[in-house]
Formats: structure tokens, C-alpha cells, sequence
């Protein structure tokens, strides 16, 4: 009987907590790795930087690597700015980013939606931005964990092999430009994540749209270029606007002639609106009754 | 006794569908049952209570603290809501612990306190299967488990009883009377009323987004009773029965359904009227074949409430 059981109180003190949305992130980051095709594409997503620590390597030993570098292929293992803005704003990595989103992000807010989840954490002491921060930190550890991270070893490495910290001599901004964009893809791909992900119940259908929606506007982008050779229709193009961005942080020439600033301003607007309509969307269940 | 929730001219609307209108409230520690038909706007009125939605006008205060925006309130509030809200991958201690911990509980606090709960509610044993194999009863003790489980002072439910076996229910209204016993305020709504009166005797009535009553249920049931009941009573001898109980002072009115052996009857004393209906069957002056109340529910309680019967 429940009664014999009795209530046994617990007597321990509340400690409230500085992040109280990390058991949020915890539990999403246990569930991702647990999604059996999550674990091969976020292992792939670390080629490139496999093969940029390769070409670092290379690049301090360019006399036994004569036979690679024919053909112009020497500007390749250059390390300097560019090199790391070809790895932060590759098509690839891009590109493996948004795979990530799909299998560990589609459903940071949408199950919550379908499982009426939300009633749960808001009868908690969390707040709506306890709340945001929990789901979006789970996207900045992938984005991090293969941006920045990467990134901020290859300085290390490039000081290991160079026996000397010419890098950072030549580009002492370098690790801030590093940071700076990482963090700047980090927010963009917390927003542009989560936004879709609230716009469903169904993880699946924001998996579908977190691909097609990045890979659609890439192909807006390429169909309106074929017709009227605008450089400024590269502002279609999410993956194109990052790039841009990319070449202001790292200081080297973006690949269409068109100020950096465009780009900023249309991906600033989209979060700007995506942001709004999250804040909107996480309500607690409103049902008539 | 000080009120610990207080709302004032709380009103909420669903666009043009009105959920609640200016309800003025004050709850005390102790059980305080909410009562009222399907689509009263019980659940609004708890949603807006835990902060879940907000009020279009008027406020909720807890311990004179309002609740919007006071995250630190859920320390010492409890609720459970009516839909089912679980992951449907977790299992049943996977789901206590993790709110646990967002509770912030530590992490070996937080699992002690869970196998205690899933004990009180009598699913330990199923602790380790998936949410989704539970049974509703399963579900309901579950919800319960995870309301009680950081001790609050205030427990909301809503709806508790709902899908649970008798045996069940009176498992739950044991430990819900436990817990209100204790001098902590629980809040539970209902549309039944016998479930209701097996937990409490101070009720709210809530009818249409309105607060119709509030009280001790008896004296609101007195009042109820200045009103006519009406008694179906099927017999072969109905017009012969007519007879006698028309002469009966407490009896209002007697005519006939489609059926010439069904007799309705409004009476202002049911208990009278039953006596005297015992009287004839004892006497063998008449054979029942079925008596029935078509009144006898809360939604007639709340016709004669709001002058509709």
C-alpha cells in the first residue's frame, strides 16, 4: 500500500546552479551520440582537418614534397590566413555541419513539441533562455568542436613543426579571427537549428528542411546566376554569405566582388527573424480545454 | 489562514474563445478541489497558476510573489499536468532523474530521491522499461511521482485520477490527503465529483471560464438542494405511483416520459422522496423495476447553478 510507505522528505539544501541548462546539453549531446548514423558523419566531418594538419606538416618540409607541389599546388600549404579561412568557410565542411544539424539538432525543440515536453521544463526552475541556451549549446559543441578547435590546434601544430611562432608574429590576429568566426558560424547555425526545428513536430520533416533549405538556396543562388551573371545574387546563397564573411574575418579576397557587409547584413537579418519567431514559438502548451 | 495563491481578475482568451474570465481567487494551505464540467477552463486556470501561459489580463501571486518570470517559484511548486508529457524513449527512472536534475538535484541525491519515488508510487519495479510500455495508470502515478518528487510546498494537479482502476485512484487519493495533511497546499482538479469529495471538502466550482462557487462543498451542496431533482423511476404501475406522490409536499412535479412506464419526478427533498418510495416497495403496494437520476451529475449541478434547469 502507498500509505505504509510513508513520505521520507529529503532534508538537503537547494544549491541553485550557475548553468542550469546543462543538463539540458548533457542529455542532447547522450542522445546524439546515440543515434547510430550520427557517430560515422560527425567522425567524417574530421577529414579535413585531418587533411589540413597533413598539409601543415607539408608545408615545413616542402623539400621532400617536391613532387606535390608542381602545377601551382604550392600556394596550397601556405600557411597563412587564407589557409585557415579555406578551412573554416570549405564547402565541405560547411557542408558536413549542416549533415550534423540534420541527424543531432532537428530534434532539439521539435520532440519537445511532440512529446508536450515543454510543460516539464517550464514547471522547473528554468527560464525560457535556460532553456534556449540548453538546446543551442549542443549545436555550439559540434560547430566548436570542428571549427575553432581544429583550427586553434593547427597554430599549435604549425608552432610545433616551424620550431617558431612566425605565425603569430605575421598574423597575431589570427587566433582572434579564428574565434571570432567560429563563433559567428556557432550563432548562426544555433539560430538557423533551432528555428526550424520549432517549426515542426516531427524531427523528420526539420531534418528534411534543415538540408533543403541550405542546399535550395545554394541552388537559387547558381539558377538566377546562370540567367543574369549578378555577383550580388550570391546573397541567395547561405553557404556563399558565409564565405564572404569568412574572407572580411580572415582579411583575404572574397570570391565575388561583392562587400562583405551584404552578407553579414542578410544572415544578420535571418537570425534576427529566426530569433524572434524561436522566442514566440517556445511557449508552454496552449490548449483550449 | 493566509492565502498562498491569490489570483486577481484573471482572464484569458484563446484568440476570440473565451478560457477564463476575472477570476478572483484565494487559496489556503490544505486541499482545495477544482471542480467543473469538461471545457470549464480548469486547466487554464492551473497553466496560468504555474506560469505555463500567461494571463491576457489580471495576475497570479504566490506567496505575494507574481508568477511570471519568477523561475525560483518552481522550487517550491509541484505540477502535474493532464496530457501525457514524457520522452517516450526514456524509461520511467531515466525520466524522474533527469527532472531531478533539473531541479537541481546532485546527481547521487538526485537518484536516491528517484528510486524513492518510483517506491511510492509503486514502480520500481518497472523503473527500468521504456515510458512508452506503461500503462495510463502507469502514466498518471509517473506524472504524480515527478510533481512530489523535489518536496514542493504547493502541488498543482490537474486531473490526477483520470484513466486510473478504483484500486488505483484510491492509492492516489491516499497520497495526495497524505500530502495535503501535512499543511502544504494542494490544488486538484477534477470533473467528477465523488472524486473530489473523497479528497476534500473545500471546492471550487469553475463553469464556463467562471468561478460559479467557492466553499465547503456541503454548503454549496445545501444550496444545491433548494433545487429540484428530478427521479426517473420506471414501474408498470406509473400512473398509480403519479398518484401517490403527487400528494407528497416535497414533490414538485410528476409527468410521463414516451414510455407510459416511465415516470419523472421533481422533488425538492430527495430524501424524503426516496423514503417514501421504499415504504410503498416495502409495503408491496408497487414493484420498481429501475430508479434513476438523470440530474445527478456535476454538469446538472451546474444548470441549476448558472439558472439554466
Amino acid at each position: 500500500m502507498i500509505r505504509e510507505h510513508g513520505y521520507s522528505h529529503w532534508d538537503g539544501q537547494f544549491i541553485e546552479r550557475r548553468l542550469p541548462w546543462w543538463p539540458i546539453t548533457r542529455l542532447n549531446l547522450k542522445l546524439a551520440f546515440r543515434k547510430k548514423h550520427f557517430r560515422p558523419v560527425y567522425a567524417f566531418s574530421f577529414m579535413p582537418a585531418f587533411f589540413f594538419i597533413v598539409a601543415i606538416y607539408i608545408s615545413e618540409r616542402i623539400e621532400d614534397f617536391q613532387f606535390i607541389m608542381r602545377g601551382g599546388r604550392a600556394v596550397l600549404f601556405e600557411i597563412n590566413p587564407n589557409f585557415f579561412k579555406n578551412y573554416l568557410a570549405s564547402d565541405f565542411l560547411l557542408f558536413m555541419l549542416i549533415l550534423i544539424m540534420v541527424f543531432a539538432a532537428a530534434g532539439l525543440i521539435a520532440d519537445d513539441f511532440r512529446f508536450n515536453a515543454l510543460t516539464f521544463y517550464f514547471s522547473r526552475p528554468l527560464r525560457k533562455r535556460d532553456y534556449l541556451l540548453g538546446k543551442a549549446a549542443v549545436i555550439a559543441f559540434f560547430v566548436l568542436s570542428l571549427t575553432a578547435i581544429p583550427a586553434i590546434l593547427f597554430i599549435f601544430i604549425k608552432i610545433l613543426f616551424a620550431g617558431n611562432f612566425s605565425l603569430l608574429k605575421n598574423y597575431p590576429w589570427l587566433p582572434l579571427s579564428i574565434i571570432g568566426y567560429s563563433l559567428f558560424l556557432t550563432f548562426f547555425y544555433c539560430i538557423y537549428a533551432l528555428f526550424l526545428s520549432c517549426l515542426s513536430r516531427h524531427s523528420r520533416y526539420v531534418s528534411v528542411m534543415i538540408f533543403a533549405v541550405y542546399v535550395f538556396s545554394d541552388f537559387l543562388y547558381g539558377f538566377f546566376y546562370n540567367w543574369f551573371r549578378q555577383p550580388f545574387l550570391l546573397l541567395l546563397s547561405l553557404k556563399h554569405n558565409l564565405q564572404q564573411v569568412a574572407a572580411f574575418a580572415f582579411g583575404v579576397k572574397p570570391a565575388q566582388p561583392v562587400p562583405w557587409f551584404w552578407s553579414f547584413l542578410v544572415l544578420g537579418l535571418f537570425c534576427l527573424l529566426a530569433g524572434y519567431l524561436i522566442i514566440r514559438k517556445i511557449r508552454a502548451v496552449e490548449v483550449i480545454r | 489562514m493566509k492565502p498562498r495563491i491569490v489570483t486577481e481578475h484573471l482572464s484569458r482568451w484563446y484568440g476570440n474563445v473565451l478560457g477564463l474570465s476575472d477570476v478572483n481567487l484565494e487559496i489556503g494551505p490544505g486541499i482545495t478541489g477544482l471542480l467543473g464540467p469538461n471545457g470549464a477552463g480548469k486547466s487554464t486556470l492551473l497553466k496560468l497558476i504555474t506560469g505555463q501561459i500567461k494571463p491576457s489580463v489580471g495576475r497570479v501571486t504566490i506567496d505575494g510573489q507574481p508568477v511570471k518570470g519568477r523561475a525560483d517559484l518552481f522550487y517550491r511548486l509541484g505540477y502535474c499536468p493532464e496530457q501525457d508529457a514524457f520522452f517516450d524513449g526514456f524509461t520511467g527512472w531515466q525520466f524522474l532523474y533527469w527532472l531531478l536534475r533539473l531541479h537541481h538535484f546532485p546527481e547521487e541525491k538526485a537518484a536516491e530521491r528517484t528510486k524513492e519515488m518510483l517506491r511510492l508510487v509503486e514502480l520500481e519495479a518497472d523503473a527500468n522499461r521504456p515510458i512508452r510500455s506503461y500503462s495510463r495508470g502507469m502514466r498518471q502515478r509517473l506524472k504524480l511521482a515527478q510533481a512530489l518528487a523535489h518536496e514542493p510546498e504547493i502541488l498543482i494537479l490537474d486531473e490526477p485520477l483520470n484513466g486510473l482502476d478504483p484500486l488505483g485512484k484510491r492509492k492516489m487519493i491516499r497520497l495526495i490527503r497524505d500530502f495535503g495533511q501535512e499543511g502544504r497546499l494542494v490544488l486538484v482538479s477534477s470533473h467528477i465529483l465523488p472524486e473530489i469529495e473523497a479528497l476534500t471538502r473545500q471546492i471550487i466550482l469553475i463553469h464556463q471560464g467562471k468561478v460559479f462557487a467557492q466553499g465547503d462543498i456541503h454548503e454549496i451542496r445545501d444550496l444545491i438542494e433548494r433545487h429540484p431533482h428530478v427521479v426517473s423511476v420506471r414501474t408498470r404501475d406509473s400512473r398509480q405511483l403519479a398518484a401517490w406522490l403527487i400528494q407528497q409536499p416535497y414533490v414538485v412535479k410528476a409527468y410521463f416520459g414516451e414510455n407510459d412506464d416511465n415516470l419523472f419526478v421533481e422533488t425538492r427533498n430527495r430524501d424524503k422522496f426516496f423514503n417514501f418510495l421504499l415504504e410503498l416497495v416495502a409495503e408491496g403496494r408497487i414493484e420498481i423495476e429501475e430508479i434513476t437520476s438523470p440530474d445527478d451529475n456535476l454538469q446538472a449541478i451546474f444548470d441549476y447553478l448558472i439558472g439554466k434547469a
